[in-house]
């Protein structure tokens, strides 16, 4: 272990290729970290939309985020793994100045998004380009076309005509994969859906807005396995449209689904680097412990 | 085995103290409720003989208020036939429009006074505001009648009210203060409170995370709390405003004292003068009128100004039901 490789170099399939299903490498690595085959195949193009430059967060005088240097691409999936209170959150919600929210945070660094500065620009006109979907479902107590109208609804200077909305919150909704199993009523009352329905109700309102950059904090920690597959499935269509950063708890989810996974621990990024290599050579002592469940 | 059957007792006796508990509670529950019918028969049935003589006539304008009132208490002590004609129009008009203006105003300001306080104030000033407002509500409605009768009147008297208003309605009524207005804003000032520590309750039990999901998407912090704070806590905002409303409709002493005690009218077709004219809504008449108990006309007569109030509190506590329960279905919580 320790430092054996270079730092990675991501190799793309070329326009036309075959994209290959990489199998994990558990050849005498012992970590002991087993799954089932990955179901990603390697995107086929990765633009850089967003970058992460020395970012330091803290909360009064407690440091959340140490340091953290990270690139965020369109047509990938980044897993921000690490156990509790490493940080991952509070990184993935700086992302879109949500940490702002908080009054005691502070924050040192840059985060940029196609070049600019996140500082500089409107909060609000940030978080319709970088969109949040939280941990537990909270879909708005109305129906479920308002709840996807609603920030179609609120970008709009005049008030726009239900008629007029209906195809982009047909076209939120199949994006989300919602769509065929509420198509018949939309004036269903969102909060009676299933929790995995009203989390994808969340991601089509998330997506409702047209966002660059999707963020995904723990979406599957409160859904059964069936819910978090279709979830997942979602995840991986949506990295070509949009950048996907998932915050998660679940190691194997992250390897299911993520291209690029980086391991914070006590708010530091211990290691970056493409799924397939962090889960199978991790080049840390502690990204190996974590990820055999030594600790965490 | 001493030890099981012991426990065993203590059970039994644990789930015989939970049955008493709950035929304590029911009892009373039932006891209240046989109450209120109660409540609610004796006064419509005392007031039967009011509304009998007068028929639907009784909710008409008289020529003068005061002087029937004064017909029918002395018709019982002439040994007479008692007198019964009753026209209530000026004390239910002076009602309405005491109240309507006054929970309209408390409404607004309430509401933004509360969304400020939840969400925009910073932590010195809410934790100043907030006892500030619940002692407010708690203000005995007197003491509020007082501040009205020695400043508020007074002022309207002097300030407001011209000599040209004055002679342009001396014909029916002499302005001097004691009116609307000061009933209007006295009784804001005693009802606004009362909606605000509603209101912040209501707003403060908005789930966070539907106002941050509405943030996470770029929404802006006055247009989310508006949309779904405010959205969401309606149920309490109805609730506050039945609350307080109730409260308006019934509050007699310091409506009495500032209001000017006269059986009459205002007339919104003098234009502005209609705030500086006297008025008496039904719980002060009914107050002024309580000295005069003893004469079973004026008896009969002042249960039916009650029953009118007794309704109209039963009818706001079923308007506000049913106001809330489109809200149910989309899942917002009562």
């Amino acid at each position: 272990m320790g430092f054996l490789s270079p730092p990675p170099v991501r190799t793309l399939p070329l326009t036309g290729e075959e994209p290959k299903v990489v199998v994990p490498n558990g050849n005498g690595n012992g970590n002991g970290f087993v799954s089932a085959g990955r179901k990603v195949a390697p995107s086929s193009l990765a633009i850089d939309r967003m970058a992460v430059e020395d970012l330091s967060i803290a909360y009064g005088s407690k440091v959340a985020v140490d340091s953290v240097s990270l690139p965020i691409r369109q047509g990938e999936v980044l897993a921000l793994i690490g156990p509790s209170g490493c940080g991952k959150t509070t990184l993935l919600r700086s992302l879109n100045r949500l940490t702002e929210l908080t009054k005691t945070a502070s924050l040192k660094g840059r985060i940029t998004l196609d070049g600019d500065d996140i500082a500089g620009f409107e909060p609000t006109s940030l978080r319709r380009r970088v969109t949040m979907v939280f941990q537990q479902p909270n879909p708005f107590p109305m129906s479920v076309f308002d709840n996807v109208a609603f920030v179609l609804r609120e970008q709009a200077s005049r008030r726009p005509r239900k008629r007029d909305l209906k195809g982009q919150v047909e076209s939120a909704l199949r994006r989300a994969g919602l769509w065929e199993e509420v198509k018949g009523d939309l004036a269903h009352p969102a909060l009676r859906l299933s929790g995995g329905q009203q989390q994808r109700l969340c991601i089509a309102r998330a997506l409702a807005a047209n966002p660059e950059v999707l963020l995904l904090d723990e979406p599957c920690s409160a859904l059964d396995p069936q819910s978090t597959k279709v979830i997942e499935d979602l995840i991986v269509q949506l990295r070509e449209e949009v950048a996907v950063v998932i915050v998660t708890h679940n190691l194997q989810q992250a390897h299911r689904i993520a291209d690029y996974v980086a391991f914070m621990y006590l708010g530091e990024l211990v290691e970056y680097g493409p799924a397939e290599q962090l889960f199978g050579a991790p080049r840390q002592e502690r990204t190996r412990e974590y990820i055999s469940g030594a600790f965490g | 085995m001493a030890t099981e059957t012991h426990h065993l007792d203590a059970g039994q006796r644990a789930l015989r103290s939970d049955r008493r508990a709950e035929f304590l509670l029911g009892a009373l529950v039932v006891a209240v409720l046989l109450f209120v019918l109660f409540l609610i028969v004796f006064v419509f049935r005392e007031a039967w003989p009011s509304f009998r003589e007068n028929g639907l006539l009784w909710f008409a304008n008289p020529d003068d208020f005061d002087r029937q009132v004064e017909k029918i208490f002395m018709s019982a002590n002439l040994l007479q036939e008692p007198v019964y004609e009753f026209r209530a129009w000026p004390i239910i008009w002076s009602t309405i429009v005491i109240t309507t203006l006054a929970v309209s105003i408390s409404f607004v300001s309430a509401l933004f006074v509360s969304v400020f306080v939840v969400e925009f104030a910073p932590d010195w000033m809410r934790r100043i505001l907030e006892p500030i407002i619940r002692l407010l509500a708690s203000v005995p409605s007197v003491i509020l009648g007082l501040v009205g009768v020695l400043v508020l009147v007074p002022f309207i008297g002097n300030h407001i009210i011209s000599d040209d208003s004055r002679r342009e309605v001396s014909y029916i009524i002499s302005l001097s203060g004691y009116s609307v207005l000061a009933g209007v804003l006295i009784l804001s000032l005693m009802i606004a409170p009362l909606m605000i520590a509603v209101f912040v309750d209501g707003l403060r039990s908005v789930p966070r995370n539907w106002l941050e999901g509405a943030l996470g998407l770029g929404v802006n912090r006055w247009r989310t709390f508006w949309k779904i704070g405010v959205r969401t806590a309606r149920p309490a905002l109805i609730a506050g405003t039945v609350l307080a409303t109730a409260r308006a409709i019934g509050e007699s002493i310091m409506l009495a004292m500032v209001c000017g005690g006269v059986g009459f009218a205002p007339n919104p077709k003098d234009g502005l003068i209609f705030f500086v004219e006297p008025a008496k809504p039904i719980p002060a008449a009914i107050l002024q009128a309580s000295e005069e108990l003893t004469s079973p006309p004026m008896r009969d007569t002042i249960f039916a100004m009650a029953s009118l109030l007794l309704f109209s509190s039963l009818f706001l506590s079923f308007a506000g039901w049913v106001a809330k329960q489109p809200m149910k279905k989309y899942g917002v919580r009562a």
